[in-house]
């Protein structure tokens, strides 16, 4: 049924996106050192955020924008105690996704009945008529469109420009990178207050274009599932956008499933899969060696910077 | 000083209850309804409030209400009924099945306060429990469905319990009846699909099974869920729904043909009412259109006014008592005959509904 097919392609492009943008995030912070594991808190932040200013003024666009900020705002309580205070990554990190939370169920109490402005789709004309991807690709909203073309510029970005080298070399060796006057410090925050901003962008995604409307908890596991792509990616932007897509086809297949009443795969494995297969990458790279260079965690991932031994 | 009037309170609720033993008229009742969500949940818990408002309005100062939102669990349910049974409220309804046990306790515990619990089957002398037969709306509503020549119907529906299997099977007997007198040509094996949310409400899967329904060319959504998220995502695809529950278009899904809406003031008036009549006992209320709990909203303006006259027809014909939706010959989806001709579904196999009527096309998970 290629019709089908490429009605699921459609939902599966869409159910992507939030963790693309929290993974691209994510990957760029873990780069330059800091692991955070407060995604999930930021994106819920951010989708109350953008929300609730979508809500107050009908701007989609101002909308995402106050999500983002949202998100990066969280992001800079996990940089000021870890890379300020050199305070445990995962401890601060866990406790920012409990923090986003409850705040957000807190102050989203009264948006719940509200209603807010959609990114509608925007067919892009003449692409929109292709085959398959036509429907799948090109008849999309505005944010799908930006993270696409986000992940090679991120990509670029990371392993083409002096930048993006001071931030590898921050994450690889800080001690060797602040010696040659990279500044680690301000490369770290920088980094993670980028990744809270996509993060954010990845929960006002959710909040104005996917399940438009707030609702406590609506992430649903989507920030560590971003977590999740960031290690099976290997660091690499380009295969964080496979993991993403993947994610979205195991999303757009459960539901395929359920509507066509087919019981092929139960939608709790499915469910399951892209952690199974998170792990099931990271035995296999490391067991076939193929963890060398590049595609290993960054050397100093988790570590906080200090000038003094 | 609160002990001294405690013990006066006491004193005087004994001499009362001795001088007056079983019924008695009241001047006053004092009710206090425990509630699942918040009140502006859109959904569930907003019909119950919509019925207390009811209630306040059709008796005045005559009734004092309280209540408490988002008891969740049936630990919290024993204590906030407790908590009111303590305070003399004359009669607490809890309105989720969750607090059966919970109610059924503290009901044994306090045999002069009246207890009214929504959607179980536990009663005790002074615990009844109190239902609508939404199924009857369910039923107009795919009646006017099928009238408007809608043969392939996503349905949103969410826990696999027999009050929702109910109501799937008379929204698609509505539906083949509707699809009948309109001369619809459809698939009779396959008028209506469903889908299983497994919950009562969750916005996510709502708005992604709606879309995937919609996509696939289903003509018509139709919502089950609390919150009227299903139907949202019709309209923003271009595909109609009929909105539950509450009424779907005032919550912005302006798509929505018709809403089968919960009235549960009539019920806490009667209730009320009984008391203050002296007339209460604890009964096993199942309403219908008969006696006020269901109705419907109105219609969306691109319904055709033939379409909707029968439905009203249909609608009255309810009202007056005459419930015919179950009545033989119907068949499961295997074609097994499982009310014969000249039978009808008495109360009890309605409410242990598990099978699926010809027409239905999805299985009831286990």
């Amino acid at each position: 049924m290629p019709g089908d097919l490429a009605i699921v392609a459609q939902i599966a492009v869409k159910s992507s996106v939030a963790v693309l943008f929290a993974a691209l995030g994510e990957l760029v912070a873990e780069k330059s050192g800091v692991l955070n594991l407060g995604v999930e808190g930021m994106m819920l932040v951010g989708a109350l955020a953008g929300f609730a200013v979508g809500a107050q003024t009908q701007d989609p666009v101002l909308a995402a924008g106050a999500g983002m900020a949202a998100g990066g705002a969280m992001a800079m309580i996990h940089a000021a105690f870890t890379v300020g205070l050199g305070a445990d990554q995962v401890v601060s990190g866990l406790s920012l996704t409990i923090l986003g939370a409850g705040l957000s169920g807190f102050l989203g109490r009264p948006l719940v009945n509200a209603s807010g402005p959609v990114f509608e789709t925007l067919a892009l004309p003449g692409l929109k008529d292709l085959p398959f991807l036509g429907p799948a690709l090109f008849s999309q909203n505005v944010l799908v469109y930006l993270a696409f073309l986000l992940t090679p510029l991120i990509w670029f970005a990371l392993l083409r420009t002096r930048l993006g080298l001071m931030i590898r070399a921050s994450g690889e060796d800080a001690i060797s990178a602040d010696a040659s006057g990279v500044p680690v410090r301000a490369i770290r925050f920088g980094c993670t207050v980028f990744g809270g901003l996509l993060a954010g962008l990845g929960g006002s995604y959710l909040s104005l274009a996917y399940t438009p409307g707030w609702k406590e908890g609506m992430t649903a596991g989507q920030g560590w599932i971003a977590i999740a792509m960031v290690v099976f990616s290997t660091w690499n932007p380009l295969l964080a956008l496979a993991g993403a897509l993947m994610f979205g086809w195991l999303t757009a297949l459960q539901f395929y499933f359920q509507a066509t009443g087919s019981e092929l795969i139960p939608p709790s494995v499915l469910r399951m899969l892209p952690y199974v297969l998170t792990i099931a990458v990271l035995v296999l790279a490391n067991r076939t060696g193929m963890l060398k260079g590049r595609a290993k965690a960054p050397a100093n991932l988790g570590l906080p910077f200090s000038r003094e031994p | 000083m609160p002990t001294r009037f405690a013990a006066l309170a006491l004193a005087v609720l004994a001499i009362l209850g001795l001088l007056a033993p079983g019924a008695a008229r009241a001047e006053k009742v004092r009710a206090a309804f425990v509630l699942l969500e918040t009140i502006d949940d859109q959904g569930w818990t907003t019909c119950h409030y919509d019925g207390i408002k009811k209630l306040q309005q059709a008796l005045g100062d005559r009734v004092e209400v309280a209540y408490t939102e988002g008891i969740g669990s049936a630990a919290d349910a024993e204590r906030v009924i407790r908590g009111y049974a303590t305070q003399d409220y004359d009669i607490i309804f809890g309105t989720t099945f969750t607090y059966m046990d919970a109610m059924f306790k503290v009901a044994q515990d306090f045999p002069k306060v009246k207890f009214e619990h929504c959607s179980g089957y536990k009663t005790r002398q002074n615990m009844g429990t109190y239902f609508v037969r939404m199924y009857q709306g369910e039923y107009l509503a795919g009646y006017l469905a099928g009238l408007m020549g809608f043969k392939n119907v996503g349905t949103v529906a969410t826990q696999p319990l027999p009050e929702v299997v109910r109501g799937v099977n008379a929204f698609t007997i509505g539906l083949l009846k509707g699809l009948a007198e309109s001369r619809t040509a459809h698939d009779p094996a396959k008028v209506n699909t469903v889908v299983w949310l497994k919950s009562w409400r969750d916005a996510v899967n709502e708005t992604t099974l709606a879309q995937t329904l919609a996509a696939m060319g289903h003509d018509l959504i139709r919502q089950m869920a609390d919150t009227c998220d299903s139907s949202k995502a019709a309209c923003r695809m271009g595909v109609p729904a009929m909105g539950y529950g509450a009424d779907a278009a005032e919550y912005g899904a302006d798509c929505v043909l018709v809403s089968t809406v919960f009235d549960w003031g009539s019920i806490y008036i009667d209730r009320v009412r009984a008391i203050l009549d002296g007339t209460w006992k604890a009964e096993a209320v199942w309403n219908g259109f008969d006696k006020g709990g269901v109705s419907l909203s109105r219609f969306n303006a691109s319904v055709p006014k033939e379409a909707a006259a029968k439905v009203l027809a249909q609608k009255d014909q309810l009202a007056k008592g005459r419930d015919d939706i179950f009545a033989g010959p119907l068949s499961d989806q295997s074609g097994k005959v499982r009310i014969a001709a000249g039978q009808k579904a008495s109360d009890q196999d309605l409410l242990a509904m598990r099978w699926f009527v010809t027409g239905v096309s999805g299985r009831i998970p286990d």
